[in-house]
């Protein structure tokens, strides 16, 4: 406190000062703000097109939003001419995977696609990478139907988990088999 | 202002890695690949510098009593326009880091600086501290996740180098030892590193003595 300051001055000086500050910051934020929200929405629109063309071939028409889900983790299903675009969410290793399931019209994956997740790096995470490894994990699916489901051969299936990643593995495998029930259930 | 000692204070002497022990929640969490080492350490570098100018200049307008409060606002304001920058050009960099970008406004290391040395010294020389603390910060975490990278997966540039960013293979895929890409290895070589750079000190400081002696 200065000599000669009351109180009441003392307090509003340091609220005063601090107002001051978080008020140019907020300023700075909101241009900042203002500049990247529409480059990083573009980026998630694209990112989720990219996805679903990836999984989808001639892209999708309609997004389907009465769909019957058991599992809970599917979130959004798009129709195109050749199938089905699938929108899970399986719980990873520490946190929920977003992966798109492409399924043909006979019901048999088409290929899957991982938009988002928090996997270990250099062990769940090879399962999103754009390696040889990661591409050879994720074309495995790639024919299987819903007659049986799907599981890594640790738990008697067939699917070739990644090595030190198998709850990651684990995962894909129920958000595959999630899509797969819930396309069949469309009929 | 002494450029080359402070240079040596970031780099080795006051390492905030190795010797203040600061920033350990990111030192351990992101260091399994090259990519992930570089891209933290430029990014806390670029927060570090802003954030020790700016409260530098502000040094004598800011309340001692508020001081913390200020601080906190500034770099938390900093490191938010890093993070949508980063989510809107780099967007690579940004999910590889996720998480550990808005935690930077907890990073020890930025605050601290900001207490230790901005609230104290002019804006130039702030600025070099922010430089060269950041500096010290990178080449610590790169080293530690050049050696994470290599035993663990067994590759060399992850994210940077290699097809699709797998990295260089060093050693053959079935004999890296996977527990040191997990957090028990980061803390062992984390572990291992401080020794390194506590024996090398050690070293330095014989042989100014001996000089000495001789003389």
């Amino acid at each position: 406190m200065k000599q000669n300051e009351s109180i009441v001055m003392y307090v509003l000086r340091l609220a005063g000062t601090l107002f001051l500050i978080t008020a140019v910051v907020a300023a700075l934020l909101a241009c900042v703000n203002a500049v990247t929200a529409p480059v990083i929405e573009e980026l998630n629109a694209a990112k989720t097109q990219e996805a679903i063309s990836a999984v989808l071939p001639g892209g999708f028409d309609t997004e389907i939003t009465d769909f019957a889900d058991e599992t809970g983790i599917v979130s959004k299903v798009y129709q195109g001419a050749n199938g089905y675009a699938v929108e899970v969410g399986p719980g990873g290793f520490d946190n929920t995977i977003t992966m798109m399931v492409g399924v043909d019209n006979e019901g048999k994956v088409l290929g899957i696609s991982i938009v988002s997740h928090t996997e270990t790096a250099g062990l769940g995470a090879v399962a999103a990478a754009g390696t040889p490894k990661g591409i050879a994990f994720r074309d495995q699916f790639v024919g299987m139907g819903a007659e049986n489901d799907i599981l890594v051969e640790k738990d008697g299936g067939k699917v070739d988990a990644i090595t030190g990643a198998t709850i990651t593995s684990r995962a894909i495998c129920v958000g595959v088999n999630a899509a797969l029930d819930c396309v069949a259930g469309l009929g | 202002m002494n450029f080359k000692k402070q240079f040596m204070e970031g780099l080795l002497t006051k390492n905030p890695v190795t010797v203040q022990l600061l920033g350990m929640c990111s030192t351990l969490a992101i260091t399994t690949s090259l990519f992930n080492g570089i891209g933290m350490g430029l990014a806390v570098t670029i927060i570090l510098t802003c954030s020790n100018v700016l409260i530098s200049a502000l040094r004598k307008v800011i309340p001692n009593q508020i001081r913390i409060a200020a601080y906190i606002t500034i770099i938390a304001g900093f490191v938010t326009v890093v993070d949508l920058l980063l989510k809107a050009y780099i967007p690579a960099l940004s999910e590889s880091l996720g998480v550990f970008i808005p935690l930077i406004v907890v990073n020890c290391i930025v605050l601290g600086r900001a207490e230790a040395f901005a609230s104290k010294n002019g804006v130039l020389a702030s600025a070099v501290d922010g430089i060269c603390q950041g500096i010290g910060y990178t080449v610590a975490l790169v080293i530690v996740c050049v050696i994470r990278e290599l035993l663990g997966s067994g590759t060399f540039g992850g994210g940077l180098l290699g097809e699709g960013g797998a990295g260089i293979r060093i050693i053959p895929e079935q004999f890296p030892a996977m527990q040191i890409v997990m957090p028990v290895g980061g803390f062992l070589v984390l572990g291992f590193v401080l020794a390194g750079s506590q024996a090398l000190m050690k070293r330095m400081n014989n042989k100014s003595k001996k000089k000495e002696g001789a003389k």
